[in-house]
């Protein structure tokens, strides 16, 4: 590694960024390509931060440094635990494996993607198909079983699903309607009143929605207390419905192959290098010291180096409720869950199943008000072999969150498939802590949070980003030219027809 | 190119900025364009008919696909040379033998059994030429009746089968060349016709089981291009040629129409504002019907059947105007049995009666949501009044109530055609004639 101990060497415009995570990635790789010199560093032996994936070694690993460590260092991660049944399950080799730590969707009208296309990193990602989103149904008395129904999103679907009455149908059609047009005037004026409340009191009020449509509705916020506002929660909807269909029929949302958001960031990392700024894994910033409007920084690698600008992540303040979640490696492809149910729709790698706010009981028999989400991967994101999958779950840390995600778990294994339950092979448990929101304590540092908890790709955590990045190219910026990267010289897609 | 002056008081580039560098890029490829253009253009007045040409019509027509004079130039070359001479596949000795790319050559009286050669209708059929399968003079026969002059007869049959062979890969090369070019311009005539040009050589010069083949793979590229753009009507219109096609004798075709049936339930299912969905569905019902041999119940049930779904699509997309235009097919064909088809011909005036009532109740429902959609109260007005034409009676007052509220309604909704509003009003006697002069 060429050392940088000597401070000329460093030219003292550099900007340090400290921390691999997927928004930071993509913006030390803008600001290199600007013409900034920009050194990332990231106290893990990983890329990825809080975003990162996992082999099954690594999983282990990092559970025991996440026990092993003191209040101190541990950031915002604590009670990780694994579990593998004994003998031989079927279990493939560690490297089989890539485990998202904080997996998320992406909605296809997001504007991290249209940041992918412009700054050419798509290229460098693999898409998959979100498919179905499915309400789980407990037992009941007319079912012995539990059972997973698709939430309609699109006419065709309302059209065609037969578990809403024709009346509700109707409803549902209005609402799906109005939100389309949620921010005219004339719509505005009638959730505005409701704006800062929970979007289903809206939906009851002004739809006549009864709880199980709107438990349909919430299930396509992913909001981790059920309490979404109406402001986000018709927000998040509005994206959902106009992406159905925008990359191909029968999907709203996609999924980076190999991991998750960690791929992307990733690409970044490497298209960042490519472009001339330098990593350092395994490397911290050990002392910090002001002087004027320079930092100097005293790195663990025993560099020193002299910035006007850093850029990290907020490892520390913990506010805040934060996720519980438990990845489970299970011995069956789960084919139920990934067809593809339109024609000309492609093979979705990904499933989503909420299991409503109260559905769950817990073992002192109250019932459970948060909801939990779960994700459902294929082998084709390529995070597990053929004719396995991982099932993710998550919801709101409380004390009883680690006993109700096995319960779901189990729930969902049999509602997937009653006679022949898919046997779990791994899993691991962890809880991770709300973090601090963006900030910029004083001019030259900016602060970003530890990760996002949300299972939604929030669109909102770009602009801090894109925020920093004009701070840092001060008077040279066009903000036309953010994330806008024109193809290097002799790569063009339609070159070779012209030879 | 003219240059684009300086921006010497800082205004700013419209839309399309290049660079120098961009603009350089785009000169060359109109140069070589240009170059290609004038290649075919000599090399075809010097009446040139190789390979090269050939080549140069390909690079030509991947960079423009709407030149048609080169797909002419590109067809002649065809028929001029790289297709096989009509007069081998014509002979009226064997006909056409199985030209599939793996077909043995070997002469009819080695092999005495049939499964390398399988009699087939000789490429220049009559039209009565029965299905695929065995005549009465297969080649094996007429082989072992005329031993004598079995050599030349053998010889011309190997270059029937070698000009078969040499025909389908190019027809199929061909095809596949015009694929990225569809995908890219999936409406040019120009391609859809070089097709079809193709697909006839298809029938006129390979066997029957081999054409078929051909032309079920083209009924799979039609649903592709549907799937991609299914209101595409000049698709739909394609893919009833091919059906038409696959269901001739020519090629030893028989009814598809379940199959028809069933895809536009596929379409209605991905996409209910299909109107050439819906439409072609209205006309493949009588047919169907038909075929299946469906008695009088049957027809009931499957009319009951229709009228559920479209009533659920209507309940969903009251707005839409291609789910009317069917519930009115449906409609209409309860009302108007004398002198038209009729899927329910068994049914009584009082059976119509009925279900014609049962559509308006059941279309006024959608009125307690759905208050604002104007052709939800054009179907309750022509429904009523179709109610009444049925039964040979005028509208009792309630109707009359009720349809003066609807033109109230649709006067609001659709004011462009206020007067036809109000020229039903006063049709159906709602409104008092004006008296002039008052």
């Amino acid at each position: 590694m060429d050392s940088l101990g000597d401070t000329s060497g460093m030219s003292s415009s550099a900007v340090p960024v400290c921390s691999s995570r997927c928004l930071l990635s993509p913006l030390s790789r803008s600001l290199s390509r600007s013409g900034k010199s920009i050194l990332h560093i990231d106290p893990n032996n990983y890329y990825g931060g809080a975003d990162a994936a996992f082999s099954l070694q690594e999983a282990e690993t990092w559970a025991s440094s996440i026990t092993a460590a003191t209040d101190n260092d541990r950031g915002t991660f604590k009670s990780a635990s694994i579990t593998k049944p004994d003998g031989n399950t079927g279990l493939s080799f560690p490297r089989a494996y890539t485990l998202a730590l904080s997996p998320q969707v992406i909605h296809a009208r997001s504007k991290l993607l249209s940041q992918l296309v412009s700054s050419r990193a798509y290229r460098h990602v693999e898409f998959l198909a979100v498919g179905s989103f499915y309400i789980f149904k407990p037992t009941t008395r007319s079912s012995q079983k539990p059972s997973l129904v698709r939430i309609p999103s699109t006419r065709e679907d309302v059209f065609f699903t037969t578990a809403i009455p024709t009346k509700a149908k109707r409803g549902l059609m209005k609402f799906l309607k109005f939100v389309l047009g949620y921010d005219s005037e004339q719509q505005l004026e009638t959730w505005q009143p409701y704006a800062d409340g929970p979007l289903a009191d809206f939906l009851k009020n002004e739809f006549k929605m009864d709880a199980e449509l709107q438990t349909y509705i919430l299930a396509l916020t992913l909001s981790l207390d059920g309490l979404i506002t109406t402001r986000d929660g018709l927000s998040t909807i509005y994206r959902h419905l106009t992406s159905m269909g925008v990359f191909g029929p029968g999907f709203a949302a996609v999924y980076p192959k190999w991991g998750g958001i960690s791929e992307v960031a990733q690409v970044a990392c490497r298209a960042g290098a490519v472009g001339g700024a330098v990593y350092m894994l395994a490397t911290g910033i050990r002392e910090m010291e002001m002087s004027g409007d320079s930092i100097e920084l005293r790195l663990t690698s025993g560099d020193t180096v002299k910035t006007r600008m850093l850029v990290r992540n907020d490892k520390n303040a913990e506010v805040g409720n934060g996720v519980s979640r438990l990845a489970a490696i299970v011995g069956s492809p789960l084919k139920s869950l990934f067809e593809a149910l339109v024609e000309g729709a492609p093979l979705p790698a990904v499933a989503v199943i909420t299991f409503p706010a109260g559905s769950l009981m817990t073992t002192s028999g109250k019932a459970y008000d948060y909801p939990v989400y779960a994700f459902a991967h294929s082998s084709d994101t390529g995070e597990c072999p053929v004719g396995q999958s991982i099932l993710y779950l998550t919801t709101s840390t409380t004390p009883d969150a680690k006993e109700i995600l096995a319960q779901s778990l189990q729930l969902l294994s049999e509602a997937i498939d009653a006679d022949h339950i898919p046997l779990s092979l791994f899993q691991m448990y962890h809880e991770h802590g709300r973090g601090s929101v963006a900030s910029r304590p004083d001019g030259s540092i900016f602060n970003f949070p530890d990760a996002s908890l949300s299972l939604l790709f929030d669109d909102s955590t770009l602009e801090p980003v894109h925020e920093a990045w004009k701070q840092v190219m001060g008077e040279a910026e066009v903000d036309t030219d953010y994330m806008t990267f024109p193809d290097r010289e002799g790569v063009m897609d339609d070159e070779d027809m012209y030879d | 190119m003219a240059d684009q002056g300086g921006s010497a008081h800082g205004i700013a580039r419209a839309s399309r900025v290049r660079t120098e560098e961009q603009r350089k890029v785009e000169l060359d490829k109109i140069a070589k364009y240009r170059e290609l253009e004038d290649q075919v253009r000599s090399s075809v007045a010097r009446g040139d008919t190789g390979p090269d040409l050939f080549q140069l019509t390909s690079k030509l027509l991947r960079l423009n696909p709407e030149y048609y004079t080169v797909w002419n130039v590109r067809r002649r070359l065809l028929t001029s040379g790289l297709l096989s001479k009509p007069s081998a596949a014509s002979s009226p000795l064997t006909a056409s033998l199985t030209a599939s790319p793996t077909a043995t050559t070997t002469p009819p009286s080695a092999a005495s059994s049939s499964s390398s050669l399988s009699a087939t209708q000789p490429s220049h059929a009559s039209p009565t030429a029965g299905r695929s399968g065995t005549t009465a003079d297969s080649p094996v026969d007429e082989a072992k009746t005329s031993t004598a002059d079995a050599t030349p007869r053998a010889a011309a049959v190997v270059a029937v089968v070698a000009g078969q062979k040499k025909d389908f890969d190019i027809l199929k090369s061909e095809l596949e060349f015009t694929i990225p070019l569809l995908l890219d311009s999936p409406k040019c005539y120009w391609i859809w016709s070089y097709r079809l040009w193709l697909l006839q050589q298809v029938i006129d010069r390979l066997s029957v089981p081999v054409a078929r083949r051909v032309w079920q793979e083209e009924l799979g590229l039609a649903s592709k291009m549907l799937t991609r753009d299914r209101r595409n009507f000049h698709a739909w219109g394609y893919r009833r040629h091919v059906v038409a096609q696959l269901e001739s004798p020519r090629l030893g075709g028989g009814s598809m129409v379940e199959a028809e049936f069933e895809y536009t339930t596929r379409m209605i299912r991905m996409d209910l504002s299909n109107f050439s969905a819906w439409h072609s569905r209205s006309k493949l019902i009588p047919r169907l019907l038909g075929e299946r041999g469906a008695d009088d119940s049957t027809r009931k049930g499957f009319l009951d059947e229709e009228l559920g779904l479209i009533r659920e699509a209507l309940n969903v997309g009251p707005e839409d105007q291609s789910l009317w235009y069917y519930h009115q097919f449906l409609i209409l064909n309860l009302v108007n049995p004398v002198g038209h088809p009729t899927l329910t011909p068994a049914f009584t005036l009082e059976d119509r009666v009925t279900y014609v009532t049962r559509e308006i109740q059941d279309i006024k429902e959608l009125l307690e949501d759905y208050d604002d959609v104007k052709l939800i109260y054009e179907a309750l007005l022509e429904y009523t009044l179709y109610l009444g034409q049925l039964q040979g009676r005028k509208l009792d007052g309630a109707e009359k109530d009720e349809l003066a509220e609807w033109l109230q309604k649709l006067k609001k909704l659709d004011p462009m055609r206020n007067g036809r509003w109000t020229e039903l009003e006063r049709e159906c006697g709602l409104v008092e004639m004006e008296s002039f002069g008052n």
